[in-house]
């Protein structure tokens, strides 16, 4: 009998299905790993088996028994634990009281037993003995932790609660190789004792070593359900990506011959980010592909000097370039649009004109806005990207998400940029508004540009780009470019398997 | 602009409040509402004008922008004045100068622990509040000290050209160029963008930070200025004389329609809303209300006004 059986689970948050068909089986006392692209539905498959998300359609059944979870704590009740990343730790509060939170055990008097709280903390601590540094004590608070410990204080808030199901959500991104090792020990010692995993996991070889059996996703539907014992990777990988007609993309050139010094990155890292080293000659359109979050934005984040690089070295047009905040790249000919408009370009009840010109004002160091000169570049630039808009004084706020794009992407068309740095860039914007973004790239790229794209649709990159460029836990693991950009390659590299 | 726009525009209703308060005060007291005494009043909301720039600048900058120091810095413009000039003419550009360039100094100070050390707005101003208090009265050892200068005073309460004082004409001056400042220059425009979106106005490469201390050095020196005015209009100075604008110049900021938000407001309105104030706080003096009944009528205008703002606010676009 199942531990764990779902079926024909759907979910749509408005217009967007996120899961069609999510099925899964888990087996009482077996490690198992959930895989797929980006946006296979593997993360909301998860969230409504914990509880966290409550389906559309379909049965989630434990040990065989229907359930209708109200909430996560109800999931909890029923023995599933799901691990979030860094979501739930309160940084004021000790270790302790982190890991007895809402569960604290209690005296006769109903106050909160700190001695059995405090022993308790030990014994867990006690899991990750040798690899977690002497910094990790029940009294520790977690604000003066590395990451590697908040994460595993985390995985043990999860344990803590001693379920039957533990649902881990790519619980060793920030742990290293000895700590991810342990807590692979810990679950094969759990397995013994009839307690399951679910694991997400961003590398194969991972899977491959702890897992026994495997369930891939693709689209927002479960395709296969595999032994690892049985299988290998690239089968694996081919269950990820299916049957698509590979389809060359227009306009797409063959990586660059010429010896042009465009942007060349050596050896760059910073917090999220090992040892990157990227050539981008001018012309080239370049993606940043792999799974979500693992480094493609602080690298464009780095080159733009927000999260500046503490080591290695990048050169422009053959000169050292080093920013260390945005405005040293920007006047260095660099641009920056991200696809979270609302947090990170709009100025929120500005004009479209104040919105527009913002970083013209500061590339060209002017000091005075004089309208005369720079409303008709306003108007030339949001109209090049066939903007709708009543009136360059009106609220930003008054356009719909695709134009609000335009008019960001305008604002630095206005500024003339070298090098074109796009952050998932068509978040939330429509088909043709897309398609628009796709045609000015394409051009600003034939004008000489150097384009880099961190896209998390992987069929952008594909139709987009000339290279694509794969990263995985902060490192560079895999450059494709013409016959290995396709799905598999780009799948399989995602997963950290080297090319 | 539609109609309902017109009627729920601030300016709109700020200066339909100054008209109000003219009528009542006219029919409270006849001769209210007259030339002379309105040259009066406009003097005594110059200086309150002239805080609430800088505080208008604070808050247009957002992140909780709040200057609670700028009651203490006027004290010790006035006071710096006072002493600088000792009653003497010629005296007086020093004094202007030395007020002056201590108190934007101390607002640099506010604003290097707002945006290094990141301390609240509403704590650091509160801290800095304590200490020149607590400086001024090691200082003058608690009694009044320092003397305006003749030119000063005749500056600030006579008539200068066309028969309004000079201090008016100062006010102006101060309006154009803020009004310059904030429409017509990279400066302004970086205000307006940390208030709307701190993090957009950083990837545009707008020094944040920068504009941000500026900000505070601009509401000291404003309160130094006002200070100076302060002495000339009174004579001499005494440790609490700024004490009152504090609270008045946020309200004039608020009933100006500036968003406590920030990112959205002008200096326009802060002038209306300082005129309002100002006779508002006449109106009740002619109702012979004593201090303290205009201190609860003050605060409980600025609550009903974050009443009526509060929920344009949330439809901010």
């Amino acid at each position: 009998m199942a531990l764990l059986e779902a079926r024909g689970v759907g979910k749509r948050f408005g217009a967007v299905v996120a899961l069609s068909d999510g099925r899964l089986r888990v087996e009482a006392g077996e490690i198992h790993a959930l895989l797929g692209a980006n946006g296979c539905g593997k993360s909301t498959l998860c969230k409504t088996v914990a509880g966290a998300v409550a389906p559309d359609a379909g049965t989630i059944a434990i040990d065989a028994e229907p359930r209708r979870f109200r909430g996560p704590r109800d999931a909890e009740r029923a023995g599933i634990a799901l691990f979030y990343q860094e979501l739930s730790l309160i940084p004021q509060l000790s270790v302790e009281a982190n890991l007895g939170l809402g569960h604290e055990p209690r005296t006769r008097l109903g106050f909160i037993d700190r001695r059995s709280l405090r022993a308790r903390a030990r014994e867990l601590i006690a899991l990750f003995d040798g690899v977690a540094g002497p910094e990790l004590t029940p009294e520790a608070l977690i604000a003066d932790l590395t990451p590697d410990l908040r994460q595993i204080v985390e995985i043990l808030k999860v344990l803590a609660r001693e379920p039957r199901l533990l649902i881990l959500d790519e619980a060793t991104a920030a742990l290293d190789g000895r700590q991810a090792e342990r807590l692979f020990e810990i679950l094969r010692r759990r397995k013994s004792e009839g307690v399951s995993t679910l694991m997400i996991s961003h590398r194969l070889d991972e899977v491959f070593a702890v897992a026994d059996r495997i369930t891939v996703m693709r689209g927002g539907a479960t395709v296969a359900e595999l032994a690892s014992a049985e299988t290998d990777r690239d089968t694996v990988v081919r269950h990820m990506v299916g049957e698509t007609k590979l389809r060359p993309a227009a306009g797409r050139r063959p990586p660059a011959v010429q010896a042009e010094a465009g942007l060349v990155v050596a050896h760059v890292s910073n917090p999220r980010l090992r040892d990157v080293s990227l050539r981008v000659a001018p012309g080239e359109i370049i993606g940043l592909g792999g799974l979500q979050g693992q480094g493609q934005s602080a690298f464009l984040q780095g080159l733009f000097g927000v999260l500046p690089f503490s080591s290695g070295a990048v050169t422009l047009a053959g000169e050292p370039f080093m920013p260390a905040r945005p405005a040293d790249a920007i006047r260095r000919g660099l641009a920056y649009v991200s696809g979270d408009r609302g947090r990170d370009a709009a100025l929120s009840g500005r004009s479209i004109f104040e919105n527009l010109i913002a970083a013209v004002l500061v590339r060209e160091k002017r000091a005075l806005v004089r309208r005369s000169a720079l409303v008709p570049r306003a108007t030339q630039h949001a109209d090049s990207l066939r903007t709708k808009y009543a009136s360059l004084a009106a609220a930003i706020g008054t356009l719909s998400g695709g134009n609000q794009q335009k008019v960001f992407i305008a604002r630095w068309l206005a500024t003339g940029p070298r090098v074109i740095l796009l952050d998932d860039p068509t978040k939330g914007i429509d088909l043709s508004a897309k398609a628009d973004l796709l045609a000015i790239m394409r051009q600003l790229a034939d004008e000489g540009a150097s384009i880099l794209i961190y896209s998390s649709e992987d069929a952008e990159l594909l139709e987009w780009c000339d290279r694509v460029a794969v990263f995985n836990a902060g490192r560079i693991v895999a450059e494709l470019a013409e016959n290995t950009l396709d799905p598999f390659h780009l799948t399989r590299a995602s997963y950290g398997e080297v090319a | 602009m539609t109609a309902r726009a017109l009627l729920t525009n601030p300016l709109t209703l700020a200066a339909g409040a100054i008209a109000l308060l003219l009528a009542i005060g006219e029919a409270l007291s006849p001769g209210f509402a007259q030339g002379d005494q309105i040259v009066r009043l406009t003097t005594v909301a110059a200086i309150l004008g002239i805080v609430a720039a800088g505080q208008n600048l604070v808050i247009l900058g957002g992140r909780e922008g709040i200057d609670l120091s700028v009651g203490p810095m006027v004290s010790l413009g006035a006071v710096i004045a006072g002493n600088v000039m000792a009653g003497q003419d010629a005296a007086i550009l020093p004094a202007v100068l030395a007020a002056c360039a201590v108190t934007f100094a101390i607002g640099l100070v506010n604003g290097l622990g707002v945006t290094v050390i990141r301390i609240p707005p509403l704590v650091m101003t509160l801290g800095m509040t304590a200490i020149i208090q607590g400086g001024l009265v090691v200082y003058s050892q608690g009694v009044p000290s320092g003397n305006a200068a003749p030119a000063l005073m005749a500056f600030v309460n006579r008539p200068l050209l066309f028969g309004l004082p000079g201090i008016l004409l100062v006010w102006a001056v101060i309006a154009l160029a803020l009004g310059f400042v904030l429409r017509c220059t990279a400066f302004g425009l970086g205000v307006y963008a940390i208030g709307a979106n701190e993090r957009a106005a950083m990837l545009v490469g707008l020094p944040v930070a920068r504009i941000r201390c500026l900000l505070y050095g601009f509401s000291g020196l404003f309160a130094g200025l006002a200070g100076v005015c302060v002495i000339g209009y009174t004579g001499s100075s005494f440790i609490s004389v700024g004490d009152q604008y504090v609270l008045t110049s946020i309200i004039a900021v608020v009933i100006g329609g500036t968003s406590l938000a920030g990112g959205a407001g002008g200096y326009l309105g802060t002038v209306l809303g300082a005129l309002a104030l100002v006779l508002l706080q006449s109106v009740l003096t002619t109702l012979q209300l004593e201090t303290y009944g205009r201190q609860m009528i003050f605060g409980l205008t600025l609550l009903v006004l974050m009443l009526l703002y509060g929920r344009q606010a949330r439809l901010r676009v």
